[in-house]
């Protein structure tokens, strides 16, 4: 790993080609199946995104690619490495990182030490984990509030400081739960600029849960439809918009 | 930054110029540190009143105070910055104590009351300061196995597991008579514990404490603290930092127990129980348990009112009547304390925050100690 904190030019090698890999990966609770045998190949620099109805096991999905939720069956891949079964925090050290649909924050730390921690946790001093910490909140435009505890934060501030805590040392791989959840239009358009700027920005793969089908349209060069735990739909934009399959798990049956 | 402030001041007020050069670096150390230098100058101001002022009594009940802090400071590296409540560190307490009276009795009394020691301890004796040390090692040492375990719970489950802990630590020691005398007074520890000494020890942990609630490893655990899945998705070995909490305020607690040791001279298992439980954890709690400054003032504030009510319950004379406090009155006034405490100020006295330099440039401070930590 490149020690080196910067803006884009730093990243660890870029087109060095790894990829997130989920092969075969089922995730069973009892007798539920959340994910069912779901493939899917995330490349760096590419924003794939994920959708589906509620309950169709996005979060799962993520879960299982973060380490949170070992698969019942199937693999994770990052490169050549499986990496199902190995511990969340592991797996964000090399190079998987998440946000959370609740944002979650550690509410007591000021919003610059809650993207601090990502950069300690992984072998920083705090100064230059500090340092580290303040481009990104500068660039998630909250330089201003970056000594407020994270807990009075409005929702929205929240949900950025998820993406940026996210973000924080470069990580190959950033997994996106539902950051637009609950905003107005122009908070979307807001967060949509945030998410086009990863890929050149950090370098990373973009993985996007999101309801907002504008946002999603949007960002996303590829999307993946989930239904029930099973695929039900691949491809660009306009393919899955047009996709019969889609439009009637939407809106149900004629 | 804060140079660039510091001179921008230099060059409007130019006939200060060479002091607040001279004094810059100084004051900026001190204002990033203050939260324990102030209160070493507290604690420093209450050593010299009482050792200059008061009777032997209240001498002896000002290092009997000193002790509970600087327990209340180790407490609070662990339960401050893991989140997680500990009911066992008085455990530890125990722990250092006997391991004092192991190294520092004399052979002789040991081959008497504790003729199970090893051949190599029971001919020798160490130091006072050794054994101090050495204590607070062996109760980290034992916080690291017993931690190894109990810190993969979480919550109230982890709690319990402290509690279990002592329960198990305390049977044994009770039990133990080859080692511990049993339920019977271990005697003959060495008197050394004075006020100066206490005082030394807890400028010591109230710094050390600072410095690890300060560091990376302090912020990952207060990161597990305030959300223990999002720690773990910003690379955070939440065991791992958990535990190193639970080792470091052991090491603390162990070393109070050792001094504790040798401030009574006698040692029974049964002073290391839920009474010594209780109360030093109100004070972490009434001060504020995610502040050094609360662990501190929680500890000042409930010993003076301790002692206070003590006065009340031996009763004073008014016209020839002995008005008194019935027997059991501190532990009630503790608990009522408590319960205003929980009720009206939930994070404490503090409100869990550090006290900071509290003259211009508050913010400057601030700035300071980000960047400094």
């Amino acid at each position: 790993m490149s020690g080196e904190i910067g803006k884009g030019a730093t990243v660890r090698g870029r087109d060095d080609g790894l990829t997130l890999q989920a092969i075969d990966v089922s995730v069973r609770f009892g007798g539920l199946t959340a994910v069912d045998s779901v493939n899917e190949t995330l490349h760096r620099g590419e924003i794939l995104g994920l959708i589906g109805p509620n309950g169709a096991g996005k979060t799962t999905f993520v879960n299982a690619l973060t380490g949170f939720q070992e698969p019942t069956s199937g693999q994770v891949k990052l490169g050549d490495r499986e990496i199902s079964g190995l511990s969340p925090h592991w797996i964000r050290r090399h190079g998987v990182a998440r946000s959370f649909q609740a944002g979650r924050l550690f509410r007591d730390l000021p919003v610059s030490e809650n993207v601090e921690v990502a950069g300690v946790s992984m072998g920083l001093s705090r100064r230059r984990a500090h340092k580290h910490a303040m481009e990104l909140i500068e660039w998630i435009g909250l330089k201003d509030k970056a000594r407020q505890p994270a807990g009075v934060l409005p929702y929205t501030d929240e949900r950025r400081v998820g993406i940026a805590r996210a973000l924080a040392m470069q990580p190959a791989f950033v997994l996106l739960d539902e950051p637009a959840a609950g905003m107005s239009d122009l908070e979307c358009d807001d967060i949509m600029r945030l998410v086009r700027e990863i890929p050149a920005r950090f370098g990373c793969g973009v993985l996007l849960i999101e309801h907002n089908m504008r946002v999603v349209m949007g960002v996303c060069q590829r999307i993946h439809v989930l239904d029930s735990g099973k695929t039900l739909s691949r491809g660009s934009p306009d393919q899955v918009q047009k996709d019969p399959a889609v439009i009637q798990a939407y809106l149900g049956h004629g | 930054m804060v140079s660039t402030t510091e001179a921008g001041r230099d060059r409007k007020r130019p006939s200060f110029k060479y002091s607040i050069e001279a004094k810059g670096p100084i004051l900026l150390t001190v204002r990033a540190w203050w939260p324990p230098v102030l209160w070493s100058i507290v604690l420093l101001l209450i050593v010299v009143i009482v050792m200059g002022a008061g009777s032997l009594t209240m001498q002896k009940t000002l290092i009997d105070a000193l002790i509970k802090l600087m327990v209340v400071v180790g407490l609070y590296v662990f339960i401050g910055n893991s989140g997680i409540l500990s009911f066992g560190h008085i455990g530890f307490m125990m722990i250092g104590a006997y391991a004092a009276a192991w190294q520092t009795c004399c052979p002789k009394t040991k081959k008497l009351f504790i003729p199970g020691l090893p051949d190599y301890m029971l001919t020798h004796q160490f130091p006072f300061i050794v054994s101090v040390v050495v204590s607070g090692l062996l109760a980290a040492f034992i916080a690291l196995i017993a931690g190894s375990v109990l810190m993969r719970l979480s919550g109230i489950a982890a709690s319990i597991g402290t509690f279990a802990f002592l329960m198990v630590m305390y049977s044994f020691y009770l039990r133990w008579d080859p080692w511990t005398r049993g339920a019977s007074t271990m005697t003959g520890l060495p008197v050394h514990t004075d006020s100066w000494v206490m005082l030394a020890f807890c400028v010591i942990v109230m710094f050390g404490a600072f410095v690890y609630a300060r560091s990376r490893y302090g912020l990952s655990a207060k990161a597990s603290r305030d959300d223990e899945v999002a720690s773990k998705a910003a690379g955070v070995n939440v065991v791992g930092q958990r535990l190193l909490s639970f080792v470091v305020s052991a090491f603390i607690v162990g070393m109070a127990g050792a001094l504790f040791g040798h401030f009574l001279g006698i040692l029974t298992v049964d002073s290391f129980g839920l009474p010594l439980t209780f109360i030093t954890l109100a004070m972490l709690v009434v001060g504020g348990m995610q502040s050094l400054s609360g662990a501190v003032l929680g500890a000042i504030v409930i010993s003076t009112l301790f002692e206070a009510l003590r006065q009340l319950e031996v009763g004073f004379d008014v016209g020839g009547t002995l008005v008194a406090l019935p027997g059991g009155g501190r532990e009630v006034g503790i608990g009522i304390l408590m319960l205003v405490i929980l009720i009206f100020r939930r994070n404490g006295l503090t409100a869990n925050q550090e006290i900071y330099w509290p003259f211009r440039g508050d913010a400057m401070a601030k700035t300071a100690m980000t960047r400094r930590s």
